[in-house]
């Protein structure tokens, strides 16, 4: 929170965005019905789910690529990794930026088999360079400077790197290059997945995506089951709100789809192509009151709507997804226990939801999940209870509190003359991404005595 | 977990979100966010490549056109440059272009020819990438372009500058055309790798400067040829 950097970049990234975005939805044509077309879609095709993904299947085996089902995070893992494995040689793997990778914690398992990862978004490979986390759905490394960026790649450099985007750029394009050049497997996200022709769609900026597409002999998507449209007709009208949304562009500068491996006499793009479909809690959220959250289309418009998300950042609150459908998503997928902050972290603006472009009602499920928490409490909320109990009983005993206070502002309050606490005792997970309030170095009432109006 | 027990979870959960399912306005079959082009197709299409932060061209004839390309390949000087085989490039007269300028023209039987890694090689070293589209989007500023044999995909990708030649009959209104189209040219026909490109390679990843050529093409020429040639060009 003090981290004037973060602070700064993510105020300018939210006001960019979600100025851009508001204008591209206002020239867009007709866009609240486009937006309505587009979750009108989502929900007649989860209504149908089971379908459209054996079409799928279908349809990629048809085009002669291969397809996995996977029911959670180890089980994909696993998968993967054999698929690599099989592919011989595979050792060196190239990824273009995928959230669904980083929920089943890809890279680490991965490497753990002695491979290679390299990310190659260019915000992501900075991070990967400087043992980062993402800060923000689309824009990654915003929470770094030009100088800090300049640090952090000039330690793959045998010259200091100047703090200039653009060398900055041209030096990752060069060493990424090689290591495009060099891989055997290529794994992507999916944005979207055609059932009809077994297309998958990618959607980047950068041209990574492409690369990752073209260059190496073995392509493995990975899906989120949720991923998946029925037409190709469907297509264009998710496309037309994605990019609005995301970045305020008509539409992004690469979209590919990719409809199986390379055909025959062609001299480029994968010989192998591999679609692993991921459950991973999706299956529980289809059959709930929360269904709705498999609508998003991860665009990070709400992020950058959020009052709130704009000034704490995506590394406050833990979890993959961030933001407001983060605070959603996050505990679906990852437990509600571990993850039983984040639905309380909202004021229920309604923001995020004005700006999403399929119109997830974002406050209404955020609700939702503090109910499903007060009806089942985990080990983190008894603990919680416990020091509420004994906030209580200082409370109800004037002394007490008063020589408590007394203690904790000579104490704790003057060591920490920040105002902030880097680390507190029993709070050790709370603390790790966050600071906490200090006392202060008196206390109201000293100072109420001393200004001699008592 | 296998396949039969994945899909009978997903089955049973797909049943019971019907319970939840959103009521929303009725626009099935409606053309909704339709926004078409005007009177002036590529004049369209020229704006909007500009605005994306390509360099538009606007030529009457393929000579005219050729003068274009030559112009930039005097001023790239590239030594080799990777193009696709197309009834459009053939129009403009591309190969005898490259030999009169000297560019090393990369040619799709030599590269067939070639040890995989080697032809690769060479494609990651092409300078240039030259490449008809085909099919182009008026009112987004996007080139369709779609692998197939002599039409490979590393050429609007690999090369720091990538040129691409539209004739007037390759541009579509809106992108619901472009996905008309495709439709009507048959779904199983749809090629292994189709590309919607809509500007030069971008990043805004080091504190929102906006960035050129990170990974694609930093350079992005498109040469329009309007008003529209007689002969119909190939798709």
């Amino acid at each position: 929170m003090a981290d004037a950097t973060l602070h700064g970049a993510l105020a300018r990234l939210a006001d960019t965005l979600a100025s851009t975005h508001r204008a591209a939805y206002a020239a867009l044509h007709e866009s609240d019905r486009l937006r309505e077309r587009a979750r009108a879609i989502k929900d007649a095709t989860l209504a149908e789910l089971d379908r459209h993904l054996a079409t799928l299947e279908e349809s990629v085996k048809r085009r002669g690529g291969h397809v996995h089902f996977a029911a959670d995070a180890a089980d994909a893992r696993e998968l993967i990794g054999d698929i690599i494995h099989r592919a011989g040689g595979g050792t060196r793997i190239v990824k273009s930026k995928s959230m669904t990778t980083e929920e089943i914690h890809l890279n680490a398992a991965l490497e753990a088999r002695g491979w290679q990862v390299v990310e190659t978004d260019f915000g992501e490979y900075i991070l990967q360079v400087a043992g980062e986390r993402p800060s923000h759905l689309v824009a990654p490394a915003v929470h770094l400077t030009v100088g800090q960026v300049a640090e952090i790649l000039s330690t793959r450099s045998d010259t200091p790197l100047p703090a200039d985007a653009a060398q900055l750029a041209a030096f990752a394009r060069r060493q990424l290059r090689d290591r495009f050049a060099e891989a055997d497997v290529g794994i992507t996200g999916a944005n979207f997945a055609v059932a009809e022709t077994g297309t998958i769609v990618l959607v980047s900026n950068e041209g990574n995506a492409r690369l990752t597409v073209t260059l190496p002999r073995v392509h493995i998507a990975l899906m989120g089951m949720e991923k998946v449209i029925p037409r190709l007709s469907d297509l264009p009208v998710f496309l037309k709100v994605l990019a609005r949304a995301a970045t305020g562009q008509k539409l992004s500068i690469y979209t590919s789809l990719v409809t199986g491996p390379r055909q025959p006499g062609e001299l480029d793009g994968p010989e192998e192509f591999h679609l692993v479909v991921l459950d991973n809690g999706r299956s529980r959220i289809l059959g709930g009151p929360l269904r709705e959250s498999l609508f998003c289309i991860r665009c990070g418009a709400c992020l950058n709507a959020c009052p709130i998300y704009r000034h704490v950042g995506g590394h406050a609150y833990g979890g993959v997804y961030a933001g407001p459908i983060g605070a959603v998503l996050t505990p679906l997928y990852d437990g509600l226990a571990a993850n039983h902050h984040l639905p309380h972290a909202s004021s229920l603006c309604g923001a995020c939801q004005a700006a999403c472009p399929v119109k997830i009602q974002i406050p209404q499920m955020l609700v939702k999940l503090r109910e499903m928490l007060h009806a089942e409490p985990g080990e983190l909320s008894r603990r919680e209870a416990i020091v509420y109990r004994l906030w209580a009983a200082l409370l109800r005993r004037p002394g007490a509190y008063r020589a408590a206070t007394y203690l904790a502002t000579r104490t704790i309050g003057r060591l920490a003359p920040s105002g902030w606490l880097r680390r507190v005792p029993g709070l050790g997970r709370w603390t790790r991404s966050r600071d906490f309030p200090a006392p202060a170095t008196e206390r109201f009432r000293d100072w109420w005595r001393r200004e001699g109006r008592a | 977990m296998n396949r039969e027990e994945f899909f009978s979870r997903v089955r049973d959960a797909t049943a019971a979100g019907r319970a939840y399912r959103i009521h929303t306005a009725d626009v099935t079959g409606e053309r909704v966010g339709y926004a078409g082009a005007a009177d002036d197709p590529a004049a369209r299409l020229i704006e909007e490549v500009n605005k994306v932060g390509g360099t538009a061209h606007r030529a009457k004839s393929h000579r005219e056109a050729r003068n274009v390309l030559a112009a930039l390949l005097r001023e790239c000087r590239p030594a080799s440059a990777l193009c696709w085989q197309h009834a459009v490039l053939e129009r403009l007269g591309l190969c005898e272009l490259l030999a009169e300028l000297g560019v090393r023209y990369l040619a799709y039987d030599e590269l067939a020819a070639l040890d995989p890694a080697m032809a690769q090689k060479r494609m990651l070293e092409a300078e240039i990438g030259i490449s008809s589209v085909t099919y182009a989007v008026a009112e987004t500023g996007t080139l369709a372009v779609a692998s197939a044999t002599g039409r490979e995909r590393s050429a609007s990708l690999l090369p720091p500058v990538h040129v691409a030649v539209v004739e007037a009959d390759q541009i579509l209104a809106d992108l619901f055309d472009l996905f008309d189209a495709l439709e009507t040219a048959g779904l199983d026909r749809l090629s292994s790798n189709l590309t919607l490109i809509t500007g030069p390679s971008k990043t805004g990843d080091i504190e929102l400067t906006l960035t050129t050529g990170v990974h694609g093409p930093g350079r992005w020429h498109v040469i329009v040829i309007a008003p529209i040639v007689p002969e119909r060009s190939e798709r």
